[in-house]
C-alpha cells in the first residue's frame, strides 16, 4: 500500500496562489464571500499563509502553502465520536461526509487549522453549478470538510492501473494544487516508494522539515526550508 | 441503547446499506472503537459521489487563453458538455502544463450568472449608461448593426473599432474591416506595456516583448517589474523562477529587487532596495557609472551604450534622489557586473511615470554592459511571428494622449459609430480622458461585450460575444518563449447562452452592409490563418492542411524551437537622456506618493467579475473583496489610525475614502492602493466594491510615448472618524511567527 504524501519547496513558492484556485475548482469548495472572511469561516483546503519578519526597512514577507498534513497519528481522528474522520490504508486522513454529525471536535484538535466546518448550506448561482466537479461530493450544512489529497484522482488512477494489471506509477497523476503550481514547488506522490520524487526529496534533502513536527503526529507533508542569505547561522530545523 | 450499540446494529442491518451508501468495507481487522488503531476495523469511503451516480465520460480539449498575460496553453476537462476544470497544456512551451489563478477561473466566465444572455437594445426613452435594455432577436440585432455600418461608412474615421490587445485572427479581422469599411482600429492595452514596447524598440530594435532565460541566470536584478504576479507573462516566469532557485544543475540564483514597493513579487527577493518612486532609471545610470569608474566593464562598451548620458551622473546625488546610499548603489553595480550571467529587467511602476521610457531604457541597457542580451542566462529577444506579413504581430495600444484626441473626435462629430470589443476603457482610464462623456453623446455606440461593464453600458446595442472556451481564434503570444509560437483557440463547449462570435457578427453585418471581407465565418478565417503555417516545420509535420489543423487542435498550437530571433544588437539604437520623474500635486499639500499597483488576481480590474479571484487574498495584505490603502506603521501612528480605520485619500484630481491596512513594508512616503475594484457595473461580484484608484489618478503623461503615468500622482491622507472590518485572511493565523516556533524555517545558501 502506498502512503501518499507531499513535498513543498518554500524556496520555489512565490505565493501566486494558483494552487488555491485549482483546489477550489477541483473540489467544489463554496465561494468565499466577503461575509465569510469577516466571520473567519473562509474555506481553503490549501491556503497561502503570509508572515512578516523584521521592521521597516529591513522587513520581509514570507509565504507558506498549508494543506491538510494527513498525519499518520492524526489528532483529529480519535476524537470523532462517529468515525466520520478516519485513517485510510493509504495514509489519507479522510472525512466521511455522510457520517459527520458536526461536533467539530476534529477541528478543535487539529493544530494546523486545516479542517473547515460548513456553517451554512453551500450555495452557487444555478449557472455556476454547471462547473461543479461530478467526482466530488458537495458538502452540506453541518458537515466538516478538508483536503483529501484529491482522493478522486487517486481512485481514478488506481482503477485505471487495476484494469491494466499494473501498479500506479510515480507521476502518473497528481493533486490539483501540484498540477497547477507553476514553480513546481508542490510535488505529490508515494512516500513509501523509494524511487518516487517525493520520497527522494523528503529523505535526501537537508532542507526537509515538517510543520509542528514535535507534536509527533507524523505529517505526510514535508517542507523544504526557504533559503535566505540573511538567515541566522544558528537557525536549525527545530521541531 | 448506547450509541456504540446502535452503530453496531445499523452497520450489521439492512439499514446500514443506506446509512453507509458509497462506503466500501475494505478490511475487517478488529472491533468497534476499542481505541487501538491497529485492531479497529476500517471503513473506506471514496469521499466522492459513487461511481453509479456519474453518467457520461470525460473529454479533454486543448485551447489557448490569449487574455492571460503572455498566453497560456490549456487543457479543458469537459464532462457532459460542460467545462469543469482548467489544466495546463504540458506541450505548450509558455506554460508547460502549469496555470495561473486567472487561467483556473476561466470556467466561471462561461457559466457566470450575470453573463449577457443574448442581444439587447437600449430601451426606448432610456438614457445611455442607465443599463436599461430590452432583449431582441439576432435578426434584429444584425440588421441594426449592418444599418449602422451602412449609415456611418464613407468618411475617414467615421467608424472607430475599439478593441483590447489583439493578435493573429482578431488582428487580421480588425485590419481588413478597417480597410474595407474605412474604419479606424484603436487597440487599448496597458499603458506600462506601451512604454515597454517602445523601450524594446529603442534599446534592442525589437518589436516584441522580452523573455528571460531565468533558469540559467545566476543574478536577477529587477527594477519594480511585477514579473511573478502580473507583468507580461507571469506563468512563464514562475516556471523559470522555480528552476532559477532550485533547478539542480546550477547553483541557486540570486534575486535582488529595486523598487518603491515590497510587492508580492519583491517579497521573493533575497534583498530589497527600497527607492523613491520613479528613480529606477537614475539608479541604473549610477550603477553604470560605478561599473565604468571601477573598471568592472569595458569602458568602450559603456561609451557606445550610454553615450553622454553618464557624464552628468553623480552617484552621491542619485543616492540622495533615490533614497539609497552610494554604497548600496556600488554594491548593486559590483554584484551585477561580477555575478554573471546577470540580467536586469524593469516594468510595472518603473514604466508608469513621466520618465517611464527613460527608466526602462536605462535599466534594459545594463544588459549590454555585461553581455546578457540574447545569450544563455540573459535577456532573450523574441522573433517575428511565423505568420505571413499580412497577419500583424502584436503591437502597441493607443497612448493615453491619443485616446483623449479620440474622445475629442467623437465629441466633435468626426466619429459616427463606435464599435467596442474586449476592452473597458471608461473604467481603466481617469475621467479626464473624456471618453465616457464622448461615448454618452456619440451618434451610435455598439458593444460586443459578454458582460455589462462601465463602457458597454454606454452602448445602444449590445451583441454579446462568445467566451474564450466557446470560440475559435489564432493568437500570437507575446512574449514568446524565444522562438516562434502560435496558439490555436478552439471551442471546447457549445455556447452556454445565446451569444455569437464577434468575428461572425462583424462578417455577417458587413456583408449585409455591402462591405466586402474575405471570409464568410470566423472559423474560415482561422482555417485560412492556420493554412499559412503548413510546411513551416516545427512541431507539426503534416503537409495536408486538414491533417495539420487536426494536429494543431490536439497540440494546442504550433511552435518551432529551432528558430530564434535575429542576432541581438550590441548597443541601444537611440541615445539615452537622463530624466527625473515629475508628480502631480505639490509636495507640501500632498505629502505622499500614491502608488496604485496591479492586483495579483484582479489585474487592472478586468477579472473583478470572477468570484474565485475576488476571494483570493492579495498576497501581501491578505485582503479580499475590497480596496484599501497601505501605510507604513509610523505613518499610521502619526495619523492615529490602525487597520480598518477609514481615511480620506485626496489627490489634485479627486478623493475617496478607504480603509487602512498597516503594512510593515510600506515606505513612510507612499500610499499603496491595489487596482481592480470600484466598478459601477461588471456583475454582482464586482459592483459597488471598493474604489478605483484611476478615479483620482492625475492625467500625467509619460513624456515621450504619451502613455498614462499612473504612478505619478501625490496625495494627502486624512483620518475620518469611522472604522470598518477589513475582510482579509490575516488573523486566521498571526501576522508574525513566534520565534520559538517558526512555521517557515529558513536556512542559508550553501555557498554563503
Amino acid at each position: 500500500m502506498p502512503r501518499w504524501g507531499m513535498v513543498i519547496d518554500l524556496d520555489r513558492c512565490t505565493g501566486c496562489q494558483a494552487c488555491v484556485v485549482a483546489c477550489q475548482a477541483e473540489n467544489n469548495i463554496p465561494i468565499n464571500t466577503e461575509e465569510v472572511f469577516h466571520q473567519r469561516r473562509a474555506i481553503e483546503w490549501i491556503r497561502i499563509e503570509r508572515y512578516w519578519e523584521g521592521e521597516w526597512p529591513n522587513v520581509k514577507a514570507r509565504y507558506i502553502p498549508v494543506p491538510c498534513m494527513h498525519c499518520d497519528n492524526a489528532p483529529c481522528e480519535p476524537v470523532c465520536p462517529v468515525y466520520a474522520t478516519y485513517h485510510s490504508d493509504q495514509g489519507l486522513n479522510v472525512q466521511v461526509y455522510n457520517r459527520c454529525i458536526g461536533t467539530r471536535y476534529c477541528s478543535a484538535n487539529c493544530h494546523w487549522h486545516v479542517r473547515f466546518f460548513n456553517f451554512w448550506e453551500p450555495k452557487w448561482p444555478e449557472s455556476l453549478q454547471e462547473q461543479l466537479n461530478p467526482n466530488v461530493s458537495v458538502r452540506s450544512r453541518g458537515v466538516m470538510e478538508k483536503c483529501t489529497f484529491c482522493v478522486q484522482r487517486i481512485n481514478h488512477a488506481q482503477q485505471a492501473a487495476t484494469v491494466e494489471g499494473r501498479e500506479v506509477e510515480d507521476g502518473e497523476f497528481t493533486t490539483a494544487c501540484a498540477a497547477a503550481c507553476p514553480t513546481r514547488a508542490i510535488v505529490f506522490g508515494d512516500l513509501l516508494n523509494e524511487g518516487s520524487e517525493v520520497a527522494q526529496m523528503a529523505s535526501t534533502s537537508n532542507r526537509a522539515y515538517r510543520l509542528l513536527e514535535d507534536l509527533g503526529t507524523d505529517p505526510a507533508v514535508f517542507y523544504l526550508k526557504k533559503i535566505d542569505p540573511d538567515a541566522p547561522e544558528s537557525q536549525d530545523a527545530g521541531h | 441503547m448506547r450509541r456504540r450499540d446502535f452503530l453496531k446494529l445499523v452497520a450489521a442491518s439492512g439499514a446500514g446499506s443506506v446509512v453507509f451508501t458509497g462506503c466500501q468495507v475494505t478490511e475487517w481487522a478488529g472491533t468497534w472503537g476499542d481505541g487501538n488503531p491497529s485492531r479497529e476495523f476500517k471503513i473506506q469511503s471514496p469521499v466522492m459521489n459513487p461511481e453509479d451516480m456519474q453518467y457520461g465520460r470525460d473529454a479533454y480539449f486543448a485551447t489557448v487563453y490569449p487574455q492571460s498575460s503572455g498566453g497560456s496553453g490549456l487543457i479543458i476537462r469537459v464532462f457532459e458538455g460542460r467545462a469543469k476544470k482548467v489544466e495546463g497544456n504540458p506541450d505548450f512551451p509558455l506554460n508547460m502544463g502549469r496555470t495561473s489563478p486567472i487561467d483556473q477561473a476561466l470556467v466561471h466566465e462561461v457559466y457566470h450568472p450575470d453573463r449577457l444572455a443574448g442581444p439587447m437594445r437600449l430601451r426606448d426613452g432610456a438614457e445611455r449608461g442607465s443599463g436599461d435594455y430590452d432583449a431582441i432577436s439576432w435578426d434584429e440585432a444584425l440588421s441594426e448593426l449592418s444599418t449602422a455600418l451602412s449609415e456611418a461608412g464613407g468618411a475617414e474615421n467615421s467608424i472607430v473599432l475599439l478593441t483590447g490587445p489583439v493578435s493573429g485572427t482578431n488582428a487580421v479581422l480588425a485590419r481588413e474591416f478597417g480597410s474595407a469599411a474605412g474604419a479606424r482600429h484603436v487597440q487599448i492595452d496597458l499603458d506600462e506595456k506601451l512604454v515597454l514596447r517602445e523601450a524594446m524598440r529603442r534599446v534592442f530594435g525589437s518589436e516584441h516583448l522580452p523573455s528571460i532565460d531565468l533558469a540559467n541566470t545566476r543574478f536577477l536584478l529587477n527594477f519594480s517589474a511585477e514579473f511573478l504576479h502580473h507583468w507580461i507573462s507571469p506563468t512563464q516566469f514562475n516556471i523559470a523562477y522555480g528552476e532559477f532557485r532550485q533547478g539542480g544543475e546550477n547553483p541557486r540564483g540570486t534575486y535582488w529587487h529595486v523598487g518603491p514597493q515590497l510587492s508580492a513579487t519583491a517579497s521573493n527577493a533575497d534583498r530589497w532596495f527600497p527607492i523613491n518612486p520613479g528613480t529606477e532609471g537614475m539608479v541604473a545610470l549610477a550603477m553604470a557609472r560605478v561599473m565604468s569608474d571601477e573598471g568592472l566593464v569595458d569602458s568602450g562598451a559603456v561609451g557606445s551604450i550610454y553615450g553622454d548620458a553618464l557624464g552628468s551622473i553623480d552617484v552621491a546625488q542619485v543616492a540622495t534622489m533615490s533614497g539609497l546610499s552610494a554604497d548600496q548603489i556600488a554594491e548593486l553595480a559590483r554584484r551585477f557586473a561580477e555575478a554573471g550571467p546577470s540580467v536586469a529587467i524593469a516594468g510595472t511602476h518603473a514604466a508608469a511615470h513621466t520618465n517611464g521610457l527613460f527608466n526602462l531604457s536605462a535599466v534594459f541597457s545594463l544588459n549590454f554592459l555585461v553581455g546578457s542580451v540574447g545569450v544563455p542566462g540573459g535577456l532573450i529577444l523574441n522573433p517575428d511571428s511565423p505568420l505571413p506579413d499580412d497577419i500583424p504581430n502584436p503591437t502597441s495600444g493607443i497612448s493615453y494622449r491619443d485616446l483623449t484626441t479620440l474622445a475629442t473626435d467623437i465629441n466633435n462629430g468626426v466619429t459616427q459609430l463606435v464599435l467596442i470589443h474586449g476592452t473597458n476603457p471608461v473604467y481603466s482610464y481617469p475621467d479626464a480622458s473624456g471618453l465616457g462623456e464622448a461615448l454618452a453623446i456619440a451618434p451610435r455606440v455598439i458593444s460586443f461585450s459578454s458582460f455589462l461593464d462601465e463602457t458597454s453600458v454606454y452602448a445602444d446595442l449590445i451583441l454579446p460575444d462568445l467566451t474564450v472556451l466557446e470560440n475559435w481564434g489564432v493568437h500570437v503570444p507575446d512574449p514568446g518563449p524565444g522562438y516562434p509560437i502560435v496558439g490555436l483557440q478552439q471551442p471546447v463547449v457549445q455556447p452556454f447562452v445565446d451569444a455569437r462570435a464577434f468575428g461572425d457578427l462583424l462578417m455577417q453585418a458587413s456583408a449585409q452592409a455591402g462591405i466586402s471581407l474575405p471570409w464568410q465565418s470566423n472559423q474560415e478565417l482561422v482555417q485560412t490563418t492556420v493554412n499559412a503555417l503548413v510546411g513551416q516545420g516545427g512541431n507539426i509535420e503534416a503537409d495536408d492542411p486538414r491533417e495539420f489543423m487536426v494536429t494543431m487542435q490536439a497540440q494546442g498550437g504550433w511552435w518551432n524551437d529551432g528558430a530564434t530571433a535575429a542576432a541581438a544588437p550590441s548597443a541601444p539604437a537611440q541615445p539615452l537622456t537622463p530624466l527625473e520623474p515629475e508628480f502631480a500635486g505639490d509636495a507640501g499639500e500632498y505629502p505622499f506618493y500614491m502608488l496604485p499597483y496591479p492586483h495579483n488576481s484582479l489585474g487592472h480590474g478586468e477579472f473583478a467579475h470572477l468570484p474565485w479571484l475576488q476571494a483570493l487574498p492579495e498576497p501581501i495584505s491578505t485582503a479580499v473583496w475590497t480596496t484599501w490603502v497601505e501605510l507604513n506603521p509610523a505613518t499610521a501612528d502619526d495619523l492615529d489610525v490602525e487597520i480598518g480605520d477609514i481615511v480620506e485619500v485626496t489627490s489634485p484630481s479627486g478623493s475617496f475614502e478607504l480603509p487602512v491596512y498597516v503594512n510593515p513594508a510600506a515606505a513612510p512616503t507612499v500610499a499603496l492602493i491595489p487596482m481592480g475594484q470600484g466598478h459601477e457595473h461588471y456583475t454582482r461580484y464586482a459592483e459597488d466594491r471598493g474604489e478605483n484608484p484611476f478615479d483620482i489618478v492625475a492625467p500625467q503623461i509619460e513624456s515621450e510615448t504619451g502613455a498614462l503615468a499612473w504612478a505619478a500622482t501625490r496625495v494627502r491622507i486624512e483620518k475620518v472618524d469611522r472604522k470598518v472590518r477589513l475582510p482579509r485572511f490575516e488573523g486566521y493565523v498571526t501576522p508574525r511567527q513566534l520565534e520559538e516556533f517558526p512555521i517557515i524555517q529558513v536556512t542559508r545558501p550553501e555557498s554563503e
